[in-house]
């Protein structure tokens, strides 16, 4: 019977569910992890790349987009950096639209956008598939991780149906279950950026389903504050400071791991 | 009165070797009385590229935004950074959108544009109010006190200037220049733009 | 004739503005209150064309007020000025223009800085020290040129503004008579009598 409430998106079920809207949500909690931790002095992200194979032609993302862009990161405004989880093409043009957003707010205060700005604006538009006639929702979750001078570093979720909160340390995606638990149990409220890498790469190594971690499976990226510019610095990492990171915090793949290597 | 003497303003770039330098003025006035003396009409649109935009100062913010916003759009969809040529075309087709209810500003653009073997070669080019674009050689000069500006770089300036020779010499063409201006002065704004880093020093001039 | 100054100080912005409206020769009313207070910490003294002065106060306030209550947080001075800005430049190249010269004072919540922003009719927009509209501003200039003090307390603030007000009223042929001052700080607006 459910089935037939499940072709519009803007029709309540007698239980009074929109399906759309949950299979959106189931959708993405499939989709490749994305974790962030706010720390006191800045924000980290780190997300799993799923799509994996050598015959994949990635030399044209080599060099980074805009601010350094990766396939699950990108950088939203000079002050936000967006992490996403769900069907990429809806991400991209979710993407597209939050930096536009940005930059006619630029335009029109000559400032930065709030981060929680972008945040409403975003899922004012997410929340409009979820009404508006014969249309499918936006099959997307995004993490915000950003800075503006009215709360300072600022960390926000949203998901399909336009719903968006703040949060301290949180994850989207596959088995962010098992990383939210694993959050609430090491997360300390004045936790530095430093010690917040070293949690996310640890929590991430538990979550992902490959054994070792390595660039060709995870996306970087810290927000932090630039003292001397007086501007939020985003830094989103390249594969070969991934791996430098891996390294440094003792948690890069080992020779003997052949496995990894043949992939 | 013109328009373009309401507020008061100059800007001139010159090209040195393997580097381009470009200043102003830093006067905002209302006609003979003046408003500011940290007006500044130049602004970075990438990291070697500079914009001058002397003139109407109602139209230097706009411009500056429509810019700002314009480049930005642009190394967001292009995922690379604007070169000074490019730049310099997108300043001409914007003020000739408006060529009839113009912008009052004589943009001035400095930069530095990467030559293929990995280099970078020195690009300066101005345009009138409605967008004709001046690609110079030597220096290019706008505002109110451009006419002097013109006499004292001709007589200054050489080819193949060093980073600090060419410092000295557009410094002092500018003061020279403003001194003689009655809506130009109350000091000056230098940016030198080399391969690896821009300089910028603020001047003291006659403040008067 | 319409005058109108604002300085700043150690964490504070005084605005000043005369209380005549006047329409030709005659004196209309004497204690018109041309300050606007935008948000708990924007001030914004506003004169020039009768009618054109009233209606874009309102419009800015009302856009300031309707920020405020869409995003929980009130615009932050220097946003404010760049969108009050931009009214205006667009407002001069359209059909019909507002003739409106503006003084906006506010204290800044995020970076605890008062700001001071010299707005005039075209949309020329910069963050001074100190300013000033109308006549006055010849005077009142020169004198605050020599006296103004960015780490002056409230008290010689409020002294050096009496020295401009007197400075008008003994020089300018048409001088006001009474002035309404209003200033900013970390705790809000408020009115003050000299």
């Amino acid at each position: 019977m459910a089935r037939r409430y499940d072709s519009r998106t803007t029709i309540f079920s007698p239980e009074g569910r929109l399906y759309q809207i949950e299979y959106a949500m189931e959708a993405i909690s499939h989709a490749g992890t994305v974790l962030g931790v706010l720390a006191k002095d800045g924000v980290v992200l780190a997300a799993e790349k799923r799509v994996t194979g050598k015959l994949l032609d990635l030399s044209g993302a080599k060099e980074g987009g805009y601010g350094g862009s990766g396939e699950k990161m990108f950088l939203l405004n000079s002050n936000v950096i967006g992490g996403v989880a769900g069907i990429t093409s809806d991400a991209n043009s979710l993407v597209n639209y939050a930096r536009t957003v940005a930059q006619q707010h630029l335009l029109q205060y000559n400032e930065d956008i709030p981060v929680e700005l972008l945040a409403q604006r975003l899922c004012d538009m997410k929340q409009g598939y979820t009404q508006y006639g014969g249309l499918r929702p936006f099959g997307v979750s995004l993490l915000y991780a950003g800075y503006d001078p009215h709360y300072q570093f600022q960390l926000y979720h949203s998901d399909p149906s336009g719903n968006y909160s703040g949060w301290k340390a949180t994850c989207i995606g596959a088995n962010n279950g098992t990383a939210q638990s694993l959050l609430k149990q090491e997360y300390k409220d004045d936790i530095s950026v430093k010690d917040a890498i070293g949690l996310v790469l640890r929590v991430m190594s538990k979550t992902m389903d490959s054994t070792t971690l390595g660039s060709e499976k995870l996306e970087f990226a810290v927000l932090t504050y630039d003292e001397a510019a007086k501007a939020p610095k985003a830094k989103i990492y390249k594969p070969s400071e991934i791996d430098a990171l891996l390294k440094s915090e003792g948690l890069a793949k080992k020779d003997e791991d052949t496995e990894m290597k043949s992939t | 009165m013109s328009i373009m003497e309401y507020n008061g303003g100059s800007v001139i770039a010159m090209v040195g070797k393997d580097c381009v330098a470009i200043a102003s003025d830093l006067r905002l006035g209302n006609q003979a009385l003046s408003i500011s003396s940290n007006f500044q009409k130049i602004f970075p649109v990438t990291d070697r590229i500079y914009l001058g935009l002397p003139g109407l100062a109602t139209d230097v913010t706009t411009l500056r935004e429509r810019f700002r916003y314009r480049v930005n759009m642009y190394t967001i969809k292009e995922e690379r950074e604007i070169e000074p040529e490019t730049f310099a075309h997108l300043v001409s087709s914007t003020l000739y959108e408006h060529r009839f209810g113009q912008y009052f500003i004589e943009p001035v653009i400095a930069g530095l544009s990467k030559t293929p073997s990995g280099g970078v070669k020195p690009f300066i080019a101005a345009t009138d109010i409605i967008g004709c674009l001046n690609f110079a050689k030597d220096f290019v000069v706008a505002g109110t006190a451009s006419s002097k500006l013109f006499g004292v770089a001709e007589g200054l300036w050489e080819p193949d200037l060093e980073p600090e020779d060419l410092f000295e010499t557009i410094s002092q063409s500018l003061l020279n220049a403003v001194d003689r201006d009655a809506f130009s002065g109350w000091g000056a704004i230098v940016h030198v733009i080399t391969k690896d880093k821009v300089t910028t020093r603020t001047l003291k001039g006659r403040m008067d | 004739m319409e005058t109108s100054f604002a300085l700043t100080g150690k964490g504070y912005v005084i605005v000043a503005a005369d209380t005549t409206a006047a329409r030709s020769i005659v004196k209309m009313k004497v204690d018109e209150d041309k300050i606007k207070e935008l948000s708990s910490h924007l001030l914004m003294a506003y004169s020039g064309e009768p009618g054109d002065t009233v209606q874009f106060a309102e419009y800015v306030e009302r856009n300031i007020r309707l920020y405020q209550i869409r995003n929980l947080y009130p615009l932050r001075p220097s946003a404010a000025a760049s969108w009050v800005r931009r009214s205006l430049a667009e407002s001069l190249r359209s059909r019909n223009s507002y003739t409106v010269s503006l003084l906006l004072g506010g204290y800044d919540l995020a970076t605890h800085t008062p700001n001071l922003y010299w707005i005039d009719y075209l949309g020329t927009s910069v963050e001074v020290p100190f300013a000033a509209h109308g006549y006055g501003s010849y005077f009142a200039l020169s004198l605050l040129d020599r006296y103004h003090d960015p780490e002056a307390s409230l008290e010689e603030g409020l002294a050096t503004l009496k020295r401009c007000i007197d400075e008008v009223s003994k020089r300018l042929v048409v001088s006001p008579g009474k002035y309404k001052v209003k200033i900013v700080d970390k705790d809000g607006v408020r009115e003050v009598e000299l």
